[in-house]
């Protein structure tokens, strides 16, 4: 048998596979390069990225739950032009889409972003965090269609990269809001970020994060992920869909790519297997020869009842 | 450079009460740790616990491609450890971290360690290393602990020639005290020599440790203990604020840093 086909399209970006990097889990891109070959992935998703240097959440940042984790980073990160000046010229040496994944409080920092990305060269994508549960404000757009809406029009207009919105859980109805982002114009969803959540320490009777509350991840959260994938997947079954969520092997991925996803993401997994991510993409190509697949487009919402 | 190894444990001993030293087959791992490196152990099966949990790496024995972790067996990782048998396999990434213990070459420096209960192990192999690299160097190693039933590794360092001094906090061994009652008098000691104090251990020890040193003006480079979810740069779980307002990762940026930089809260 020949070697299956593994690339897909999200919006404009062709990923040689559908294996990418969940934003925050693998750094600026530098963090990673000695440990994985980052030509061998579908795109890397580097760490949140604002208009000013943020120092992030007070320590303890992340506590382990069962079978995940919560984390309340709160977005730290050195602010746009210092990603622009000081990672993005390593990034351009490497052969595979950069998708920066954007975080503001108000439409203006996320067009203001848009802005100064499409104009450096080297990124291919934007992600739109419209869903970080960490900081204060970080959800008000996630949970509303109308200023979801609102945001992805106004960064439309200043960009034409290909535009991701990043949903989150934390809201009744995901597909309301996905159906907005798109019909503002966005080219594709990543779904899902972390469930807010928290946790206690009895002995010392308190919250055991600083922030109290922090982000579930990790295989604890998958099966909701993938209930969120394949929703939002039947509702709009011709937009690009990057599932994420716990997606700890090959196995694991390929049941988002049946539930729906084009492309998934590696996370919480690289902090266990720092070559998760590559190790997932060789496990879904054996998958595909091991099961006569030769095109991996064909998985993408295959799953039947 | 970072990398997982499935190594094959060859012993996994009992040192003290609650204590192990696990020995492992890693040629690669050997080869390259230094001593400030640790190491990131996965134990369970099926994700729970989820993250790997760090170790310093304790020796090296490069000539067979061995690397011993001296653990406490403190949760359900350490218990996993303490359940390997001779010929299973141990999940191991390293090795870890980015900033090291940097020994001062010249020939009449002073090395002071300042180890406390799990602090220890890594100044050990730093002690052997620089036997190794220096003929005769001036060591001298405080050791301390709550009791003389946690102390770890005198025998050895004495058996190896290293001026092992001891304090522990009810006076069961040594002078009845903490680590810093045994420091004061002995930079004293060596005033005159150019001393470095190398220092690992709970934060409260180090902070006590690092305030004596600032204070004396004697350099002092501390091993840094914090939560390291991910050992590899990414997580930002591991952040520590410096005293010039930067807030960096203990994993990658450390875990060793001069004490006149670390900024206790």
């Amino acid at each position: 048998m020949t070697t299956p086909n593994t690339a897909v399209k999200i919006g404009k970006l062709t990923l040689r596979n559908p294996i990418v990097t969940g934003s925050g889990t693998f750094g600026f891109g530098p963090e990673m390069a000695n440990i994985v070959d980052l030509n061998k992935l579908g795109a890397v998703v580097v760490k949140s990225t604002s208009r000013e240097a943020r120092l992030g959440n007070p320590t303890p940042r992340i506590v382990e739950t069962p079978s995940g984790i919560l984390n309340a980073i709160g977005l730290q990160n050195s602010g746009v032009d210092n990603f622009i000046a000081e990672k993005l010229p390593f990034l351009r040496n490497y052969d595979v889409p950069i998708i920066v994944n954007l975080v503001g409080t108000e439409v203006a920092d996320y067009v203001h972003l848009a802005e100064k990305l499409t104009a450096a060269g080297g990124v291919h994508g934007l992600e739109i965090n419209i869903s970080c549960p960490n900081v204060s404000h970080g959800c008000d757009f996630a949970v509303d269609p109308v200023l979801t809406a609102e945001l992805i029009r106004e960064v439309r207009k200043v960009t034409d990269l290909t535009l991701i919105t990043k949903l989150s859980p934390n809201v009744t109805d995901m597909v309301l809001i996905a159906r907005a982002a798109v019909d503002a114009g966005s080219d594709a969803l990543s779904l899902i970020n972390t469930l807010i959540g928290t946790a206690i320490d009895i002995r010392r009777r308190k919250f055991r994060l600083a922030n109290i509350t922090g982000g579930l991840s990790g295989p604890a959260v998958k099966p909701i992920a993938l209930r969120c994938v394949w929703q939002v997947h039947r509702a709009l079954p011709n937009v690009p869909l990057i599932g994420m969520g716990g997606i700890m092997s090959a196995t694991d991925a390929v049941e988002f790519l049946l539930a729906g996803a084009t492309a998934v993401a590696i996370g919480t997994a690289t902090f266990v297997n720092p070559t998760a991510a590559t190790d997932v993409a060789a496990g879904l190509e054996a998958y595909l020869v091991e099961n006569g697949i030769n095109d991996v487009n064909a998985l993408v919402g295959a799953v039947t009842q | 450079m970072p990398h997982q190894v499935f190594a094959r444990v060859l012993s996994n001993d009992p040192i003290i009460a609650g204590h192990q030293v696990i020995t492992c087959d890693a040629p690669s791992l050997a080869a390259e740790a230094q001593p400030g490196h640790f190491v990131n152990v996965l134990t369970a099966e099926r994700s729970d616990p989820l993250l790997r949990k760090p170790f310093s790496v304790y020796t090296v024995d490069r000539d067979r491609g061995q690397i011993s972790l001296l653990y406490s067996i403190v949760g359900a990782t350490t218990e996993g450890m303490a359940r390997k048998r001779p010929g299973e396999i141990l999940d191991i990434v390293g090795p870890l971290g980015g900033r090291l213990f940097q020994a001062d070459p010249r020939p009449n420096a002073a090395h002071i360690m300042v180890g406390g209960g799990y602090g220890v192990p890594p100044l050990v192999f730093l002690s052997r290393e620089l036997r190794l690299a220096q003929s005769e160097p001036n060591i001298t190693f405080i050791i301390g602990a709550r009791r003389k039933d946690l102390l770890l590794c005198e025998a050895e360092l004495i058996a190896a020639g290293v001026d092992a001094r001891v304090a522990t906090e009810d006076g069961s061994h040594g002078i009845s005290g903490r680590v810093t009652d045994v420091l004061e008098p002995l930079l004293l000691e060596k005033s005159g020599l150019p001393v470095t104090v190398y220092c690992c251990g709970p934060t409260p020890m180090m902070r006590a440790v690092a305030e004596l040193c600032l204070r004396l003006g004697v350099t002092c480079q501390l091993s840094v203990e914090v939560a390291m979810p991910c050992g590899i740069g990414v997580c930002m779980g591991c952040v520590l604020d410096l005293t010039d307002g930067r807030r960096v990762r203990c994993c990658v940026d450390g875990p060793v840093f001069e004490a006149a930089e670390v900024k206790w809260s």
